[in-house]
């Protein structure tokens, strides 16, 4: 699956015209025809298609084209923890937040808090990151001088990205949980633990969430490997130096190692992610059980 | 009810307190923009832009990596902070031969590496070496293409060797001068000086479509042996450990300025061979300049620190430098207001905030520089082949009124900028006046009179003119995707239309995608191009429609031209080279292969505490001259003066450093 991808991603690079050398001013013929030979690429396509593969079934995706002697591997492996950090802590604080939300918004149904948090939840979902961002740093930067405006460095610097990055999903799983909490309230099952006599709050906590929550669940193992893997637009507004801009920038640069490599590391980490949550479904759910 | 209420005032609360901070922040700072604090630890925080290709000097062409290299290296000569003229640097003095086609340099004896070692002479013949290497893959070499022997050696090329003797360019009718030369004589010096030899392409099959399209060469190749160019044969010479000879193929009087180009600094031999491209990583790197490597952190900071071995450390102000990569402009505008950096590169200011940010007159620069923007006009695909086509389009252009709808730029009239080169302006004032004002300008009524010569009738219906025989469909205007290319191209393309009543259509493309549109000339019509100075003279310019691989993507080959430029750069009075080249420059105008647009500027801020930098052509700064003052009293004021206004401290600095080179003999 993975190979299928980075064929797909292959091929949609050589078609894009320009390379990894194009700048504003034309190289003369010998230097360019140098950097072909030394790249390779002076070869057929099919030689180079076969040379590409035989190093990613390796393991290896070689050097950077841009970034001369920096190996594909090492530069995907040095800038994936900021990536991952603010990732996990955006996906803790928008799984708590979310959750309580939603929880209570289905338990307190048609309150005052209901629509207040799926109102807010809506507001969440349409405002990008993007733009929720510089809002956010000019209210927290410029208006209160709490938080640096961008840049790696600190718990300070966390603050306002992992907050604009975990509001969008935040908002996704409230509405998820609440309508999971509300079907699962008025199923079968609830209804016989209510009559056994258990209390509210053992309904809750040992029945209904568990599966109420399988919709989050679903959500969540392809959320955590974006939020892992940097999200682009984002991670340039707050200049951190995360996968996701470092993605955008290999695009834009041309830099087909690092192109494949990201996308071939990006397509395993959602497909073990999928994997978890299938897995989790069974542990949750004791109707669900794989054979 | 309660817990509503409660609500609503927490909100209330909120809401008042950021208006009160929002109140309180503005108020306080109207002076300057953001917080202005002036560093305590004495490190300069800068934004550099685009994450650096390669700590290597020599191999990647981009502006962001060039101000970085200005730290860490150093070469023959530096730039001067204000002009960009070449200053000395590892070079104490030079001189120059009468036909500037030579060059000796006396290198002082204290320059060492940053890990103590001294650099000599034999240091800077390595580097150039390297750099012409085909296997460094430089893309700056180019520029090195004067000195003798250095195109071949960098194209793998061969010489024609039969028996004992080598072909040479005489033999197949090329004539050959070569005026007196300088320093002493060597065996090296005999060869470097004596005929040029012919070099052919190294590649079998090229080579023999070369020899076959000659029958001069044909007959003289005949049973001959080649000879690969090698790294020894290029005309740099170690006299002795600090003595330097470069020979040109032709006179360049434009050369010494281009030798403080980061292709031509020095790079450490023993720690290259060692570690081959592995040498630039933090725990190899060996480096000569005013500052060292601290730290490296990709695409978060570039740190250095003050190289204690550098020959000049007691000159260098700054305890260090970080340099932050970044691509969003608005991000690095945060930065600086909430006062995290202390300045960023150029062209850096947002157009949506450039009229705010006028207003604060002790940080916000906007001075011409050494960059142009203009139309390339395809001129191998019809109408555009017809030269009368190409001016009725470059005449319907109100240069003028473009600019001052842009607002950051300057007007650009001819090919090289104006107020860069002020003793090249005012040569161009002396031939424009010898040519009665009579150059390709700015003219309406002139455009529809050349349009409709050329076959292509404009009529006039009521106060619109139009063009009905004119093939609009099938030429574009093409561009790369930006905010501020869009504006220029809709702004032309209206006055294209109520000049010549033609709509010319457009068309934005993604830059790499755009590039091999024009560099290949797929293009029909126009397509914009912006092209920055290598060094400080009109050459860098006007050589773009140089030779027949030129660089300008018109397809123009014009052999009247480069006879007249290089006519131009062997005259040896820099006056009259400067009249021949502003003649050339309004012949190219003439052939209307492009459309000036504008002149490219600063768009630039810095803190007004940061001293010593100052908005030159390149906004290249040698970091040396640079410091932090803590003395509000003394902190940059209306900076619209800083090039005219003087710093004792900046001056001193220059002046001892300059104070070291002899006059020069030949011109220069």
């Amino acid at each position: 699956m993975a190979l299928l991808v980075v064929t797909l991603t292959w091929g949609l690079v050589r078609l894009a015209p320009g390379s990894f050398y194009s700048a504003e001013k034309k190289l003369p013929a010998a230097v360019e025809a140098n950097i072909k030979k030394k790249y390779g690429l002076d070869k057929p396509w099919y030689q180079q298609y076969g040379i590409m593969m035989g190093n990613i079934l390796r393991g290896d995706f070689g050097d950077s084209l841009r970034y001369t002697g920096q190996s594909v591997n090492e530069i995907i492996w040095r800038h994936l923890p900021y990536s991952a950090t603010i990732g996990i802590l955006a996906y803790l604080l928008a799984l708590i937040v979310g959750i309580a939300a939603g929880t209570f918004a289905a338990l307190k149904q048609n309150s005052g808090f209901d629509y207040g948090s799926m109102s807010a939840a809506l507001l969440g979902l349409s405002v990008p990151n993007f733009v929720l961002g510089p809002i956010l740093v000019l209210i927290f930067s410029f208006w209160l001088y709490w938080f640096p405006p961008a840049r790696w460095g600190g718990v300070a610097s966390l603050v306002l990205p992992v907050v604009t990055l975990a509001a969008i999903y935040a908002a996704y799983i409230a509405r998820l949980a609440r309508a999971g909490m509300l079907e699962v309230l008025r199923s079968d099952y609830i209804r016989t633990a209510r009559a056994k006599g258990l209390s509210e709050t053992q309904v809750l906590w040992r029945h209904a969430i568990r599966g109420g929550l399988i919709p989050v669940i679903s959500f969540t193992g392809p959320a955590l490997a974006a939020l892992l893997a940097g999200t682009a637009v984002f991670e340039r507004v707050f200049a951190i130096p995360g996968l996701g801009s470092i993605f955008i920038q290999s695009v834009l640069n041309r830099d087909e190692p690092l192109i494949l490599g990201i996308v071939a590391f990006l397509s395993i980490l959602i497909m073990i992610f999928n994997l978890i949550v299938d897995i989790s479904y069974g542990l949750l759910d004791p109707r669900i059980r794989y054979e | 009810m309660v817990s509503h209420r409660s609500r609503d005032k927490t909100l209330v609360f909120a809401l008042i307190f950021s208006m009160l901070a929002a109140g309180c922040s503005s108020s306080a700072s109207s002076r300057y923009f953001g917080k202005t604090v002036a560093p305590k630890d004495n490190v300069l925080r800068y934004v550099s832009g685009s994450e650096p290709e390669s700590l290597d000097p020599q191999v990647p062409d981009g502006q962001p990596e060039a101000r970085i290299y200005l730290a860490l290296y150093e070469g023959l000569v530096d730039y001067d902070p204000k002009t960009l003229q070449p200053i000395p640097a590892l070079a104490t003095s030079w001189e120059i031969a009468p036909g500037v086609d030579e060059y000796l340099f006396h290198l002082r004896s204290t320059g060492k590496f940053s890990d103590g070692q001294p650099i000599t002479a034999k240091d800077f013949v390595y580097s150039m070496r390297r750099g012409f290497a085909p296997e460094t893959l430089s893309r700056t070499a180019n520029l090195g293409y004067p000195i003798m022997y250095s195109e071949a050696f960098n194209g793998g090329q061969v010489f024609v060797k039969k028996g004992d003797t080598f072909l040479l360019k005489k033999d197949l009718g090329g004539t050959e001068t070569k005026a007196a030369s300088i320093g002493p004589e060597t065996e090296f010096h005999k060869f470097i000086r004596s005929p040029e030899r012919v070099a052919l392409d190294g590649d079998e099959k090229k080579r023999a479509k070369q020899i076959a399209a000659d029958p001069k060469l044909q007959a003289a190749a005949e049973g001959a042996e080649f000879v690969p160019v090698k790294a020894e044969d290029i005309g740099v010479e170690a006299i002795d450990d600090y003595t330097l000879r470069i020979s040109l193929r032709q006179s360049a009087p434009y050369f010494l300025g281009l030798l403080a180009h980061q292709f031509f600094r020095v790079v450490p031999q023993q720690t290259i061979e060692k570690f081959g491209k592995a040498w630039t990583r933090k725990e190899n790197i060996v480096t000569n300049g005013p500052f060292r490597i601290k730290e490296i952190r990709p695409y978060d900071a570039l740190i250095v620190e003050r190289d204690p071995n550098y020959w000049d450390a007691a000159n260098v102000h700054l305890d260090g430098i970080q340099f932050y990569p970044m691509e969003e402009q608005s991000t690095a505008m945060n930065l600086y207001k909430a006062g995290s950096i202390d300045a960023f590169l150029n062209h850096f200011v947002p157009s949506s905030w450039i009229e705010q940010m006028r207003g604060f007159k002790d940080e916000y620069m906007n001075f011409p520089e050494a960059s142009t923007a203009y139309y390339s006009i395809n001129t191998t695909k019809p109408p555009f082949d017809n030269v009368k086509v190409r001016r009725a389009f470059v005449q319907a252009v109100d240069q003028v009124a473009l600019s001052n709808f842009r607002k950051v730029t300057k007007p650009l009239t001819v090919i090289a900028p104006t107020g860069i080169f002020p003793d090249y302006d005012k040569a161009r004032e002396k031939v424009k006046a010898e040519l009665g004002g009579k150059t390709l300008s700015f003219d309406a009524e002139q455009a529809r009179k050349t349009l409709t010569e050329a076959g292509y009738p404009v009529q006039k219906n009521g106060s619109t003119y139009s063009c009905p025989t004119f093939p609009t469909d099938t030429i574009s205007l093409s561009y790369n995707t930006s905010e501020s290319n869009r504006q220029i191209a809709e702004f032309i393309q209206a006055q294209w239309r109520a000049n010549l009543g033609i709509t010319v259509p457009l068309k934005n493309m993604e830059f790499k995608t755009f590039l091999p549109t024009r560099h290949e000339l797929q293009y029909v019509g126009f397509a914009q191009t912006l092209w920055s100075g290598d060094y400080v003279d009109p050459n860098t310019f006007l050589g773009l429609f140089y030779g027949k691989d030129n660089n300008g993507d018109t397809g123009l080959i014009d052999p009247k031209f480069d006879k007249m430029m290089d006519d131009a750069n062997s005259e040896l009075d820099p006056q009259k080279r400067y009249e021949m080249l502003a003649r050339a420059e309004y012949y190219m105008l003439d052939q209307a292969v492009v459309v000036p647009l504008t002149i490219n500027a600063t768009n630039w801020m810095k803190k007004p505490y940061v001293k010593g930098m100052y908005p030159n052509p390149g906004t290249l700064m040698p970091w040396k001259f640079v410091y932090i003052e803590q003395d509000p009293g003394k902190w940059d004021t209306d900076v619209d003066d800083i090039m005219a206004g003087h710093d004792p401290q900046v001056e001193k600095q220059l002046a001892d450093i300059v104070s070291t080179q002899r006059t020069p003999t030949g011109s220069n």
